[in-house]
């Protein structure tokens, strides 16, 4: 009876070293997604101008643009360990991710400003709209960093 | 002949999901057709795998940015599918009680779709791996 549960390790079953960049990016497009089915719920829901200005939309766009410069390119770029240089080279691929992450953490801070200045300081009757964008813009800016540090390109090679 | 019966216990996992589906839309008391919509995501979800299996030879390493992109996209495609009726019963054009249904019926769709890749795209006596 001594050492009955010695031979059996759970972690063993399934390697999750392996499946990780699987996991990562399985969350990431949770998260992704579900931004923008909130703010699809909120633009079916209050389809006026006065509810919900139009004009809101640009900052998930903004996020998403940002979400895709942020993983187009790799970490190893960025160190300047891959095999080739790619056309602008380390420099210009620090510049891209700069501009990239800039430009995320910059919708994110627009959707908090819709959000208190468009909805919570003018006392609007209906504040959905603009809890919906800040969702949107906070689920897409962590689905990009999910996205991008989650996964380990080490299982590339 | 294991193939065989797999096959046969997921073409029935497809069935009931679709069984859900209907339901959803047909009963009397909803009688609303919109939730088929999510039948497009259905047909889309195994796409971007397919293509990045067809793209990318790995047989080396374990994993590769082609196929995490695949994974990524084919996860935005099932949670359309959930929020798609999510956002018909807000918008108060369907029934939540349909909603229900609906969602039930993409859980069955799914976990059959995914059983069809581990079940045929792992083990080599069955040649579908052409796909």
């Amino acid at each position: 009876m001594s050492g009955f549960l010695e031979s059996m390790r759970c972690s063993e079953c399934v390697d999750w070293g392996e499946k990780r960049n699987t996991i990562a990016s399985v969350a990431a497009g949770v998260l992704f997604f579900t931004g923008w089915w909130i703010i699809i719920d909120a633009a079916v829901k209050y389809p006026n101008m006065e509810e919900f200005n139009h004009s809101y939309h640009a900052c998930g766009v903004i996020a998403t643009i940002a979400f895709l410069m942020i993983n187009a390119v790799s970490n190893g770029q960025v160190r300047g360990d891959s095999y080739s240089e790619g056309c602008l080279g380390q420099t210009g691929s620090r510049i891209w991710l700069f501009i990239g992450f800039m430009m995320a953490f910059g919708s994110l801070i627009a959707s908090m400003w819709i959000l208190f200045g468009g909805y919570v300081v003018k006392e609007k009757p209906v504040v959905y709209p603009g809890i919906a964008v800040f969702f949107q813009n906070a689920f897409i800016f962590f689905g990009g960093l999910v996205f991008k540090f989650g996964r380990t390109e080490d299982l590339w090679q | 002949m294991a193939g065989i019966k797999a096959l046969i216990s997921l073409s029935f996992g497809g069935a009931i999901g679709l069984m859900f589906l209907m339901l959803g839309c047909a009963l009397p008391q909803y009688n609303q057709y919109w939730p088929l919509f999510v039948l497009f995501f259905y047909i889309l979800s195994p796409i971007p795998y397919c293509i990045a299996r067809r793209l990318v030879d790995d047989t080396d390493a374990t994993s590769n940015a082609c196929k995490e992109l695949a994974i990524f996209l084919t996860t935005g495609i099932v949670v359309s599918a959930f929020g798609l009726p999510i956002v018909f019963a807000r918008a108060e054009l369907i029934f939540w009680g349909a909603c229900a249904l609906v969602l039930t019926g993409n859980t069955v769709i799914f976990a059959t779709i995914l059983g069809f890749f581990l079940v045929f795209g792992s083990n080599d006596d069955f040649s579908w791996q052409q796909w």
